[in-house]
């Protein structure tokens, strides 16, 4: 009997071992198509005839139709960043300081990081889904059978204008967030608008800005990856196929896209600093 | 007129942005689009702790040039540090470099004061006259244990 | 023949634990139109996605000209499938362009024509095939059959010498299924492209096509001319010729006319060993074509729905009856001698008699004279199968009759 239990015991942790094994090769085979399929992606985009239109397109649909959102996100996170700051400046004193706090954790990091998320909100997810859509509406094998390269047609373009529209964004972010620090800060609580700017000119040294610029060109690259790469191979899902398959193509952009820039943001702030 | 409009308000955004990246990056960032603008000069230190890189370098409080280096000379065990200076600005090969405190827990920065002599520093030129950070630590715990003159 | 433009070697492909084809052997030639028939689900979609390598062979070979698939070289492969146009099952039309930028994309993307060039390609195709009206319309604001008949204009655009249509008519109305098949026709003939086609449309398909393969149990059950099809007395093809007669026999309850033919073999075997007596009744309905022309389709159906029905009720599992010829019935009562098979006519006659069928006023419009006539063979010696229904025929004699109310006439 206590054999019996033992035995049933050891086949239980073979199966975990198993099904731990199984997983592991899962997620490794997984990195490196995606890690194909990124480099696939990037190759391509500088394949002749240079797709310039479809590239403006993009543009227009992951950049201009976020303008406004990004717009309104960065002024009212630098109007909440001046308040916060100075009540807590003003307690040392140093709510001259105000400019320079509001200036360094918008480039730093709130610019990059929440332009990032609201891109993938906004763009990300309808690039999966639209992509998820041609896939099981089997537009991608007609693409594939006119010896139009789908990779080409649907992902490069969509690659090329995150890399030009991210860091765009993400200065928006930053020069409109300063402008909403200002608001508070000068306008509201009545800092000398001077120091205010004269503290942010002091503190800021090209190294932020650069540091900031390379996180959203990282975000660009790992956002617009994964939310074409889960829209591509939708088909793929064992959990859910046709419209099914791309809500959870969706989904999982999503999720994946924001898990991954705050993981890599905080990679990269470790390495910048 | 569909497509143009696109292509206009692309323009429009990309203008924008550039514009943003701009500010951000020579504006608040001092990228130096043109070089040659600035002559190194060298002061060596005692001591320079919480002087950084890119930190400022004034006289009379007027900002003259920024800190590009620090490094310690493992002869003399001494911080060597280089700053760039507007070419504008002459520097007299008697002229005192102090590092210094922006209020009480401020950044700190090197003051150059003039000095009287005819000659100026050429580029590369050493400051020798040299004082280094006040330790405010120390000066502290001299107060608190009285010992201060 | 000369040698296949295509050939499928011993192809199997499987998803996952689906077999769906096994050792499939295909011989497509060029300049000719193949239509590959099956049941749904059989594989006649994956058999051409493997010719345009969307999908790949687990083992077997796909030879073009006699050089696999798998041995083409890039640019060979690239110059292959330029010259290969897809339709496919579903249209799979790009939702987001409007309808001439559909047609359009393959120029586009992969010519270096001018604009006007383009233009001027495209704005033919969509005066063939009549879409002038939605060229600017997105693929979901327009009807199905229009969607298909774009898709038929994206995949000719290009001027390909060879078209795979996958179900090119399918939800079509008979009108433009009929369009559709003439326009494949039409311009097969005028620039000779190779055409396979999957297709639902027994036998209109066969009238375009100069081969047809029928996929059966994951193998191609067949393949040859039509006329060849025609004459096959394999029973897979047989079924699938007259799909339409199969359908109807199960509306009417008939058994296929395998099967009889089976049981009456079986019957006639047994006979003197077994049993000593059976009988075959023969029943035809006489100036059927008549009421078909001049009646209806289903009015003529439904004598024969009557037939069938009463007599699987009175027969049960011991007998056999089905369609033999257009206008007969065969039926195989076992174990029955000539007075109980007559008895069992009469009861069928009188329960058919009841309907509006055999009712002169169920047919205002034309006055027709029709009758029922049944002959009866009591077997009880080994005979052949062709006697037993030449001695039946010969024994026919009227057994119901409808007349035109002559004083009544046409109205």
């Amino acid at each position: 009997m206590a054999e019996k239990t033992v035995d049933h015991e050891g086949q239980g942790m073979i199966r975990g071992l198993n099904w731990l094994g199984r997983k592991t090769l899962d997620i490794i085979g997984e990195l490196g198509a995606l890690a194909i399929f990124f480099c696939y992606g990037i190759i391509l985009i500088f394949s002749l005839p240079f797709q310039f239109r479809k590239i403006i397109q993009q543009v227009y649909f992951i950049g201009v139709k976020s303008f406004l959102i990004i717009s309104l996100i960065g002024l009212f996170t630098g109007m909440v960043l001046g308040l916060q700051g100075y009540y807590t400046l003003v307690k040392f004193g140093a709510e001259g300081m105000l400019g320079a706090a509001v200036a360094l954790s918008l480039i730093r990091e709130l610019g990059p990081v929440l332009t990032a998320l609201m891109v993938i909100g906004r763009a990300g997810s309808s690039i999966a889904a639209e992509i998820g859509i041609m896939r099981i509406s089997e537009q991608i094998d007609a693409l594939d059978t006119m010896d139009i390269n789908p990779m080409r047609y649907l992902v490069s373009p969509r690659m090329a204008a995150s890399v030009i529209v991210f860091p765009m964004l993400t200065a928006l972010f930053d020069v409109i967030g300063i402008f909403g620090g200002f608001l508070t800060g000068v306008l509201l609580l009545g800092i000398n608008s001077g120091i205010y700017f004269n503290r942010i000119y002091d503190s800021v040294v090209l190294k932020d800005v650069t540091g900031g610029f390379l996180k959203s060109l990282a975000f660009a690259l790992i956002v617009s990856t994964i939310c074409c790469y889960q829209g591509y191979f939708t088909h793929m899902r064992s959990e859910g196929f046709g419209a099914r398959g791309v809500s959870l193509a969706t989904t999982s952009a999503v999720v994946i896209s924001c898990v991954l820039v705050l993981v890599l943001d905080y990679v990269l702030t470790s390495f910048l600093l | 007129m569909k497509k143009y409009s696109q292509e206009t308000l692309v323009g429009i955004f990309v203008l924008i942005g550039i514009l943003c990246v701009g500010y951000l990056t020579i504006k608040l960032g001092k990228m130096e689009l043109i070089g040659g603008d600035f002559y190194n000069i060298i002061a060596k230190f005692d001591s320079v702790a919480g002087l950084k890189p890119d930190s400022s370098v004034q006289m009379a409080g007027v900002e003259i040039g920024r800190v590009t280096k620090i490094d310690l000379d493992t002869k003399d065990f001494v911080a060597v540090v280089t700053m760039k200076i507007h070419k504008g600005v002459p520097i007299q090969e008697d002229a005192i470099a102090s590092v210094k405190t922006s209020g009480l827990i401020g950044d700190k920065y090197i003051s150059i004061q003039p000095g009287g002599s005819e000659e100026l520093l050429k580029p590369g030129g050493v400051i020798t006259e040299t004082e280094s950070a006040v330790d405010i630590e120390s000066l502290i715990s001299k107060y608190v244990f009285g010992n201060v003159k | 023949m000369n040698e296949p433009f295509i050939e499928f070697k011993d192809v199997s492909k499987s998803f996952g634990s689906l077999k769906v084809l096994d050792k499939a052997n295909l011989a497509i030639y060029q300049g000719e139109i193949t239509a590959i028939i099956g049941k749904s689900g059989a594989g006649k979609s994956v058999l051409l996605k493997h010719i345009i390598g969307l999908l790949k062979p687990d083992s077997g070979q796909i030879l073009v000209r006699g050089k696999p698939l798998s041995q083409f070289t890039k640019a060979e492969w690239r110059h292959f499938k330029r010259s290969l146009s897809y339709m496919f099952q579903n249209n799979a039309l790009f939702d987001s362009l409007t309808i001439f930028e559909n047609i359009a994309l393959p120029l586009v993307e992969r010519t270096k024509m001018s604009a006007a060039e383009i233009r001027k390609r495209v704005m033919f195709r969509i005066e063939q095939f009549e879409l002038g009206d939605v060229e600017g319309k997105y693929p979901s604001q327009i009807s199905g059959g229009m969607q298909k008949r774009v898709a038929l204009a994206r995949a000719v655009v290009t001027e390909p010498t060879m078209i795979l249509f996958d179900e090119p008519t399918t939800g079509l109305d008979p009108l433009r299924k009929n369009a559709v098949l003439n326009m494949v026709a039409h311009y097969q003939r005028e620039i000779g492209f190779t055409g396979v086609m999957v297709s639902h449309d027994i036998p209109d398909v066969f009238f375009i096509s100069n081969r047809v393969a029928i996929i059966e149990n994951k193998k191609i059950a067949f393949q040859g001319t039509p006329l060849e099809l025609e004459q096959s007395d394999d029973e897979v093809v047989w079924q699938f010729i007259h799909g339409q007669e199969v359908l109807q026999d199960q509306l009417t309850g008939l058994h296929s006319k395998f099967e009889v033919e089976r049981a009456l073999k079986q019957e006639l075997d047994r006979i003197g060993r077994f049993q000593d007596v059976f009988s075959v009744v023969l029943f035809s309905v006489d100036s059927l074509e008549q009421i078909r022309e001049k009646v209806g389709y289903i009015a003529a159906q439904r004598i024969f729905q009557c037939l069938g029905m009463t007599l699987r009720e009175n027969l049960g599992t011991a007998g056999y009856a089905a369609r033999f010829g257009p206008e007969e019935i065969l039926t195989v009562i076992p174990q029955a001698d000539a007075t109980r098979a007559d008895l069992i006519i009469k009861e069928i006659i009188t329960e058919c008699s009841r309907q509006e069928l055999m009712n002169p006023e169920s047919y205002r419009k034309v006055c027709l004279d029709f009758a029922i006539k049944a002959g009866i063979v009591e077997v009880r010696k080994k005979m052949r199968l062709e006697e037993v229904i030449s001695l039946a025929r010969k024994s026919q004699k009227v057994i119901a009759k409808l007349e035109c109310d002559k004083g009544r006439g046409p109205v």
